[in-house]
């Protein structure tokens, strides 16, 4: 988690340069440290060995998880700059110590969030990264933390299905990108209002993006969100994607080390915005499936539960900003009703706290009887200068590639602060052309694009909750986004963390991509989110890989429990 | 460069920057940040005003203390950017309003080019353009880049894809490396006079500061010309940081230098690297107008075309299209470097300097378009700024006022420090509020962190008919300013910078 690269003692070249530069310290040094990890993590299997499966005690192995990831984290550290320093004299002639392939980056990530599932075991790219002379810390940090998060993303990229091509590649159902509305996208894109090559377009754009787009984007919010009154393009910045907003929002809202609330589980791809450039914290409201007295919903968000984790939170000193909001929420897929949105907001405000809401799948609420409610749409906010909202093209008009996002508030200090990160996440004008273009042809999107976009994302759903309901596995989301949310605690023996890691790894073998529960930051093993904005027969072949895992998985566990059973 | 239009008037910003992260920024998670950046800020004496916490009051302000110092970047650019934009210069709607010489950007292309980026093979759209990809940058452009700097730069060996990394801009690029690169408070090195929004790109997000170079206009010792980068200065310079408790990371070289249009000489190149080397420093060199030499004779050569760099994993190259083919409005901009770790490092932020897969299809369709490059954009490219060029040098010529340019970039590095009587940035200033009166845009020095009051920066690159409109102001200005100096300036205390000084 992100607090580790803040408090953790950096290297300080004053520091190191006061240090007689006796090379063969620093060798018996890295020797020492190597052995000293060795011992550390005997110890720490030894630990785990016994995994106990109360409650109580799953929580203790977690703790301790942690404590060995934070170690790890320190000695990986210790050992990077030991090696430098080791190196830099002897010009690498020594063979120096290097990790072996379980080397403790999994260990240091494998409680982290992130947006991508965690990694399969074979890390040699991240190890070659953090032995790197050439990087800072934190370039390491996010070398590695991309890596081992984006691996598995990154072997699909190089081994893609192809219904003819390469029918045993890898099928991505992890990944939020809807395929269905492609044939519309390209023609669309295609039609000649769509080509412009203006001297102003080639030209330095306003960094808050051009006015022409910001003013469409402020139209296209007011009707699509139905606000009350006109949107100000004054209050809208464009930058190139969501993250990018988030990002330049963390930084400006938050000191490194400060901390947003996001109710658990939430999409992993915040998580790594924070971490990587604003070194701000995310903190998880954590939600539970079971339905109880005061939990009448699965996963249901309620005021005391923030009331509760902003209090844990200040009790252990941390400072936190805001809250973030996911509406319609990912990966859940619930959708906040006007109440619920509204006591979220007066919790803010009553703590002085921002509030971050991302509506990116506004257009993407597929279920005809459920309305949804933009926050924009209110009659008056209870907190207006802290209440942000995020939204982009990626998912509603399924082109993440575009790399487009906005950010509307109506605090003018946050405009011109996420400005000035205009230079660094700006879109080409040729990009910004076409998008304005987009948005403004409400014609298309209210009778072509929508209906169909709809339709499809229904049928896909429909057949996925069809096979899901034979297997008998619980899910949620029945109404918006891209995904269901579903319980896969069953084929886990015990329910860990790890099982479920496993589990994400016997589909990876079989070929299929999911994320898993632990990359949403989701509190209970086994939960898994599952894509089907895909086309019909990619999405049948993956349910057929899918299903082979489950039966085996299942298999797998019946004969352990007659091993057992003979046991006893 | 990819230059920031703000930026460009709007000088303060960029020597302001650390000392205003410095008030803020004590109350930090990290102590060594604060450390570093405190030292370095003794170093920077004057601007009053500046670390005065009631402008960046944290009372009344949503922001957190750096978003203030962010909002603070914005606002001080915006408002020079604000007069300008409020009052462009148009032949038809509004011949009185302002002519801009100060951003650099080359206006002279725009029929070839928007020609060429409306051709029918350009504007494809398919599946994989659409969706994520990746973050480095779709693989067919990258092989692409590589072809084409194997080509331009004349590298003795091809290029290879892998170490190519693809972002939306130079700027990002700058962001990039100084996050993997530096610890927040480490520094890189940098000769002056330099294109000042570096300063703010390696801040933002990297909280990364510049150790200065500072280069005299004065020929002495061993120099032959004026601001004449050596060896001795870098050491010198280096050395000072070293004491003042700054850690250098690195050094940056923009070869073609801005605002100077001067050219390193491959020996030259050779020496500076050699010099990073020894200290173990990564050099960036930002080429991004590599391509805008317009002057044969210089003999331009790219880091690219060296036999053997003295320390190849350390050496990362930058180039744009922005400036070479006139599309500051595109964001496009590419690293090579042979170190993957560092490849690796800046690809894993490209998912936050991404650029569309539209906009990667077209740059492939363009940089392999080598026929119409070598044979209608790049000769005609040349012409038509040589004789910008020579129009503005012969102009400056006729008023008596030196000036340097030795055929690359878009600008000429004028020396008006006759004009000003006391010879201090007050002055230079006012002189540029004149010409902006006058409706007619320009950079001055202090915005590149030169050490003397007085230089400007004069971009040539426009149409004609706007360059005489904008020397003419230019001339305005100069012949009325023995009057207007004897005088009190009118619009002093309305200065839209006044906050800054």
């Amino acid at each position: 988690m992100s607090h580790w690269s803040d408090t953790l003692p950096v290297p300080s070249g004053q520091r190191r340069d006061q240090v007689p530069r006796d090379h063969s310290i620093y060798l018996q040094l890295l020797e020492i440290t190597l052995y000293l990890r060795q011992a550390m993590r005997e110890h720490f299997v030894q630990l785990m060995s016994r995994q106990g499966l109360s409650l109580e005690e799953r929580r203790h192995t977690q703790a301790i998880r942690e404590k060995e990831a934070l170690l790890s984290c320190l000695i990986r550290r210790m050992i990077n700059l030991l090696q430098s320093e080791a190196a830099s004299d002897l010009e690498l002639q020594v063979p120096l110590p290097s990790e072996d392939s379980r080397g403790d980056v999994k260990y240091g990530q494998r409680d982290q969030l992130s947006g991508q599932p965690d990694p399969v075991p074979q890390l040699s790219d991240c190890e070659a990264a953090f032995v790197s002379r050439d990087l800072s810390n934190r370039g390491i940090d996010i070398s590695v933390f991309y890596q081992s998060s984006f691996q598995d993303y990154n072997a699909y990229q190089k081994d893609k299905y192809h219904k003819d091509k390469n029918t045993l590649g890898f099928i991505n159902l992890g990944t939020s990108e809807n395929k269905l509305c492609m044939d519309l996208m390209t023609e669309r894109l295609q039609e000649r209002d769509m080509n412009c090559i203006e001297d102003a377009l080639l030209q330095y754009p306003d960094w808050r993006g051009q006015p022409f787009l910001r003013e469409e984007v402020a139209r296209f919010l007011t009707y699509y969100c139905r606000a009350p009154t006109r949107l100000d393009p004054e209050n809208v910045v464009v930058l190139n994607g969501c993250c990018s907003v988030f990002s330049a929002l963390a930084m400006v809202l938050c000191d490194p080390g400060e901390a947003f609330l996001v109710p658990a589980p939430f999409y992993g791809g915040f998580a790594f915005s924070s971490r990587l450039y604003a070194k701000v914290e995310l903190i998880p409201v954590y939600l539970e499936s079971e339905v109880t007295v005061t939990n009448t919903q699965p996963f249901q968000l309620t005021v005391d539960k923030l009331e509760e984790a902003l209090l844990e939170a200040r009790l252990e000193g941390k400072k936190v900003r805001g809250l973030v909001l996911i509406n319609p929420q990912n990966p859940v897929g619930d959708i906040y009703s006007p109440d619920s949105l509204m006591k979220y907001l007066e919790f803010a405000k009553r703590h002085n706290l921002h509030v971050i809401i991302d509506e990116i799948y506004m257009l993407s609420v597929f279920d005809e009887s459920i309305t949804f409610h933009s926050v924009l749409s209110m009659k008056s906010l209870p907190d207006r200068n802290r209440t942000h909202v995020i939204w982009g093209t990626s998912k509603d008009f399924g082109i993440s590639g575009f790399r487009f996002g906005a950010l509307y508030t109506h605090n003018k200090e946050v405009v011109s602060a996420v400005s000035a990160f205009g230079y660094l996440h700006s879109i080409s004008g040729i990009v910004q052309h076409k998008l304005c273009q987009l948005l403004h042809n409400t014609e298309w999107i209210d009778k072509v694009y929508l209906p169909t976009n709809c339709y499809r994302l229904r049928e896909a759903h429909k057949y996925i909750t069809a096979k899901l309901k034979a297997l008998e596995i619980p899910f949620h989301n029945s109404s918006s986004g891209l995904y269901v949310w579903i319980n896969l605690k069953k084929y886990l023996d015990p329910c860990t963390f790890e099982e479920e890691r496993l589990l994400y790894c016997r589909f990876l073998d079989n070929k299929l991509l999911l994320s898993r529960g632990k990359a949403y930051m989701c509190k209970e093993p086994g939960w898994f989110c599952l894509i089907f904005a895909d086309e019909l027969p990619r999405l049948k072949l993956a349910m057929r890989r899918f299903c082979d895992v489950l039966q085996e998985q299942k298999e797998a566990l019946i004969v352990k429990q007659l091993e057992d059973a003979m046991r006893e | 460069m990819f230059t920031l239009p703000q930026k460009d008037f709007s000088a303060p910003t960029t020597c302001l920057g650390p000392t205003c992260m410095q008030d803020l920024g004590s109350s930090h998670g990290d102590d060594l940040e604060g450390e570093c950046s405190r030292k370095l800020d003794q170093k920077l004496p004057e601007l009053p005003g500046v670390g005065d916490p009631a402008m960046l009051s944290s009372d009344t302000s949503y922001l957190s203390s750096r978003g203030r110092m962010i909002k603070w970047f914005w606002d001080s650019a915006e408002e020079g950017y604000r007069t300008y934009h409020m009052d462009e210069y148009d032949e038809n709607k509004n011949p009185s309003g302002i002519i801009n010489l100060g951003v650099s950007e080359n206006k002279l292309c725009f029929d070839l080019l928007s020609w060429r980026l409306s051709q029918s093979d350009i504007q494809r759209v398919e599946p994989s353009l659409l969706q994520y990809a990746d973050w480095r940058g779709h693989l067919f452009l990258r092989e692409e880049v590589a072809k084409f700097l194997s080509f331009y730069c004349k590298s003795p060996a091809p290029l290879r894809p892998e170490n190519v990394v693809v972002l939306n801009g130079g700027a990002s690029l700058f962001s990039a490396l100084a996050t993997v690169l530096c610890e927040a408070g480490e520094a890189f090195l940098i000769p002056t006079p330099y294109y000042g929004a570096i300063t703010q790109h390696v801040c933002l997000y990297g909280n990364v500061r510049l150790a200065y170079v500072y280069l005299d206009s004065e020929v002495t010792g061993l120099d032959t010309r004026p601001f004449q980068l050596t060896v001795e200065k870098l050491e010198t310079a280096l050395r000072e940081a070293h004491s003042e408790g700054v850690k250098v990371k690195g050094l940056i070289l923009i070869n073609p230098q801005n605002p100077l249009g001067d050219i390193y000489s491959p020996e030259e190149l050779q020496e500076y690297l050699v010099f990073a080397k020894r200290h173990k420093l990564h050099v960036i060199v930002d080429e991004v107008y590599m391509l805008s030499v317009f002057e044969e004779s210089v003999g331009y050569r790219s880091v690219l075309s060296l036999e053997r760099l003295p320390d190849p994993q350390r050496t990362h190259v930058m180039w744009a299209t922005s400036k070479d083919f006139g599309m500051s409005g595109v964001r496009f901009g590419t690293l090579y470097t042979e170190n993957q770790d560092v490849a690796t490092a800046v690809a894993s932020l490209c998912r936050y300097h991404g650029l569309s897969g539209l906009v990667q299809y077209q740059m492939a369709q363009l940089l392999r378009d080598r026929d119409w490059i070598n044979q209608v954009y790049l000769p005609e490219n040349h012409a038509r700024l040589k004789a910008a060029h020579t129009y503005v040098s012969e102009e400056l010529r006729a008023l008596g006022i030196p000036f340097l340019s030795r055929g690359a970039g878009f600008f000429i590095w004028v020396d008006l420090r006759k004009y000003l009587p006391k010879g201090t940035f007050e002055e230079e200033m006012l002189l540029w509020r004149r010409f902006l009166d006058n409706k007619v845009l320009l950079s001055f020095g202090k915005a590149f962190e030169c050490k003397e009051p007085g230089w400007f920066r004069f971009v040539f690159s426009d149409q004609a008919h706007r360059l005489c409109l904008g020397m003419q102001r230019v001339r305005q200005v100069l012949a009325g300013k023995s009057q207007v100096a004897e005088d009190p300036p009118p619009s002093q205390s309305q200065e839209p910078s006044d906050q800054r000084r």
